[in-house]
């Protein structure tokens, strides 16, 4: 953690989240989730509603046909994290960490606790996930799409809030920020190295969260680092038909591709664009010596993790239901 | 995620050719034409890794090759194996089981094998307490085998497979064991710069699995949905006499591939090891085990085991040598990324060696090896050497378990064996190792319990 992020923690650290109220956007305030029985908490950043141009420019360097036309959508306000979820924040839920503390500091489960416990949990790995890169504050990777969702579900019932992935759309505006170059702070990959992990610098290997320079909106690693799971299913062509949208996502009907977006440590420039969009695919799971293989690991994607956001206006069930957590089809453990 | 393979290649050191593909077409056969040369599989055990097992069997591209029959104890698992196999859009083709051929209960092993002919293969992929039985009926079959590992989980048993594989061998069956690693080409190219002198002389190994909760180690009670012995196969990992354990079953790849650098087995073992956190688990492992091997020259391995969320984890193997150091494997089984250094400390800019990347699977590998063999009828038995990997690494959960020095000589005279009446499970009857009237098992106590590695009615 750098000087200027501790401060920035500091000064924030005394926003619970149970004090943050906000009755409109403009008063929304960036706050620190607590994860009860843990040291941990999961800072959050507002992003207030608006609209921007979606993909890139065909003038754009290295652009791929995938991220244009470019279109005009708006995204209805949120919070993001300001880093990309840790694997303390992550094992928290899947070795569920806070449960053991609980009980062994001999604490009686409140009803939040009951909660979680219904929430599916990873099954256990066959190896070790982070592949000797390290844990606690680097990155989680290797989870497929479904596993983050699942986290998301699990960290709404452990905080009383609704989280979930960020909408494609979402996760480039954010990390946009408000700029209409390649990169958040411009147009040349000479200057990634201040802004992220990437493959001429990470050393082959992902880096503790938040040690480059953060975007204008104040968020980091968005570009490098690990590239970052998306809710939508990865379609080509989505940008033709997008223009005008509100709060677009494109529900997925199939495993796979599924999005990622920023790039990652092993990625060249070209993919840590702000438009630059990935799919995923079954190769991910290439070296997973089990079969049916998981449905909670992609053995081979050392380069994805993700970040959560959470919608200034809570949707209804039903919402939630129809749009936001729809996704086909369903994941079932084999076991 | 995205590979910019020629860039990426460019910057790779030099050294055997790279296979990327995981589908490693080996030699043509030499089958005679006039034969039917379609080699049929047989499943014993339909657990993940059993299943995985068949896909890499039935992925190897050197003729024809079919699955024609399944066998379990538990029916849900022969349904989802079927399913995952049959459905699988490379190899569903070449599946071929019917109802009549899918085997359920403790002699379903015996009608799986039945349904082949000698020269066929038989995956045995149970829990490793019943390999000894299996192995025996397979070899009585004059079938090529393919054992996942350990292939032993104690001393009776390992002496008892030592002498079974006389017959195999006698036979000329085929007969692989699933420590994959040793068909990895990474590791056989640093095997051969060891022996060269490359670091000089290897005093010291280490070897690390420290991971979170892994697999079934951990055994929550059984909650009285199914039987004592049902709950045990279901957790196998919890259980001594079923699967050696957390040590047998995690830590044998890391110890079996450092002995590999070595090119020697360890004669004498000591170990600690505890559990902090039951957390209302019924299992007989330990979360910790530390275990250190000394060889006849005075070497050593270290070993460090552990399931414990939220600590350091590390997955790896490392030689340090006279005039250097070598990673053996850098995190998990694949890809190992062997290299090897001049400094103690492994220093980037001491590295004298990289194996090129991607390197090819050694899951695909070890079949490719095995069918090649077969076909081409070369002499082909791993079992020895698989014996003595699950044999050394009980050795060292044993030192662990009783808190004594145990040596190699010693452990293989030792008479205890965890389930002598293995041969003789039925169905809905009792298991060799019945728990107390409150749900709870014997487990270790060293230094209180030390001539066996935990207290039973036997």
């Amino acid at each position: 953690m750098t000087l200027k992020q501790l401060v920035l923690s500091l000064t924030i650290a005394g926003v619970s989240s149970s004090s943050v109220v906000a009755e409109k956007p403009t008063t929304m305030q960036p706050y620190s989730d607590r994860l009860e029985h843990t040291d941990l908490a999961i800072e959050m950043v507002p992003i207030p509603g608006g609209s921007f141009k979606m993909g890139s420019p065909e003038s754009e360097a290295d652009r791929k046909d995938d991220e244009g036309p470019q279109a005009e959508v708006t995204v209805s306000p949120f919070w993001i994290g300001k880093f990309e979820i840790t694997w303390d924040q992550y094992d928290t839920w899947g070795e569920q960490t806070d449960q053991l503390r609980r009980k062994m500091m001999s604490v009686d489960p409140s009803e939040r606790d009951i909660l979680v416990d219904g929430i599916s949990k990873p099954t256990e790995p066959y190896t070790d996930m982070s592949f000797g890169m390290g844990k606690g504050d680097f990155p989680a990777i290797c989870m497929t799409q479904h596993a983050a969702r699942t986290f998301c579900e699990w960290l709404s019932a452990k905080t009383g809030h609704y989280y979930r992935l960020p909408t494609e759309a979402e996760w480039e505006y954010a990390a946009r920020a408000g700029t209409t170059t390649a990169y958040s702070f411009g147009d040349d990959p000479a200057d990634l190295d201040d802004h992220a992990w990437y493959f001429d610098n990470s050393d082959d290997t992902y880096h503790e969260v938040g040690e480059k320079e953060p975007n204008p909106w104040g968020l980091y690693d968005m570009h490098g680092n690990v590239a970052e799971w998306v809710l939508d299913q990865y379609d080509p062509s989505a940008y033709q038909s997008v223009a005008g949208a509100v709060d677009p996502l494109s529900v997925p009907k199939t495993l796979y591709p599924r999005i990622v977006r920023g790039g990652g440590w092993d990625d060249d420039p070209d993919m840590l664009r702000s438009a630059a969009r990935e799919g995923s695919s079954d190769a991910w799971k290439e070296q997973d010596p089990q079969l049916p293989k998981s449905i909670w690991y992609h053995t081979d994607a050392l380069g994805v993790g993700f970040r959560v956001v959470r919608p200034f206006i809570e949707p209804t069930a039903d919402e939630r239901a129809l749009k936001w957590d729809k996704c086909e089809p369903k994941q079932v453990d084999s076991d | 995620m995205t590979q910019t393979p020629s860039r990426r290649q460019f910057l790779q050191t030099t050294g055997r050719v790279a296979a990327a593909t995981t589908l490693v077409s080996a030699a043509t056969s030499n089958v005679h034409a006039a034969q039917d040369s379609t080699i049929r599989i047989a499943l014993v055990g339909c657990g993940g890794r059993g299943t995985g097992a068949a896909l890499n069997a039935l992925s190897v591209d050197n003729g024809p090759i079919e699955l024609v029959a399944l066998a379990d104890v538990f029916e849900n698992n022969i349904k989802s194996t079927h399913a995952a196999l049959s459905g699988h859009a490379k190899v569903g083709s070449k599946v071929d089981v019917p109802d009549e051929r899918r085997f359920l209960g403790f002699d379903a092993y015996r009608q799986a094998m039945d349904a082949l002919r000698p020269g066929d293969v038989v995956i045995l992929a149970t829990p490793p307490g019943f390999r000894w039985v299996h192995y025996t009926y397979a070899i009585e079959k004059g079938l090529n085998v393919f054992m996942e590992k350990p292939v032993t989980i104690d001393a009776p048993t390992s002496v008892r497979m030592l002498e079974l594989n006389n017959r195999a061998i006698e036979k000329n069956l085929k007969v692989a064991v699933g420590l994959m690693c040793r068909h990895c080409r990474g590791r056989m190219e640093l095997f051969d710069r060891i022996q060269s002198g490359e670091i000089g002389e290897v005093n010291m190994l280490r070897a690390y699995r420290m991971a979170g909760r892994t697999a079934s180690a951990a055994v929550p009670p059984n909650d009285g949905s199914m039987s004592d012995l049902d709950h045990q196969i279901k957790n196998f990992h919890g259980f001594l006499w079923l699967s050696g354990g957390a040590v047998s079953d995690f830590l044998i790849h890391n110890i079996d591939e450092s002995c590999w650098m070595k090119n020697a087995w360890p004669e004498k073992a000591i170990a600690v090891g505890g559990r902090h956190y039951r957390d209302g688990c019924v299992d007989q492992n330990f979360d910790n085990y530390a275990i250190e091997y000394t060889f006849a020259d005075g070497a050593k391995l270290f070993v460090d085991g552990r399931t414990v969320p939220g600590c350091k984890q590390e997955f790896a193997s490392y030689a340090h040598g006279s005039k250097g150091t070598a990673i053996i494997s850098t995190a998990s089984h694949t890809p190992a990324k062997s290299r090897l250094f001049t400094d103690q400390s492994m220093s980037k800019d001491k590295m004298t060696w990289a194996f090129p990347q991607p390197e090819p699977n050694p899951y695909d590998l070890e079949w490719a090896d095995l069918i090649d063999a077969i076909r081409e009828d070369r002499p082909y038995n791993e079992v020895e050497r698989g014996v003595m990997a699950s044999a050394v690494t009980s050795m060292g959960r044993m030192a662990a378990h009783t808190g004594q020095e145990i040596t190699l000589t010693k452990f293989m005279k030792h008479d205890h064996e965890f389930a002598p009446g293995i041969d003789q499970l039925t169905m809905g009857g009792d298991s060799p190792l019945m728990p107390d009237d409150q749900g709870r098992y014997p487990v270790p106590m060293p230094g209180l319990v030390k001539k066996r590695e935990y207290m039973d009615a036997s």
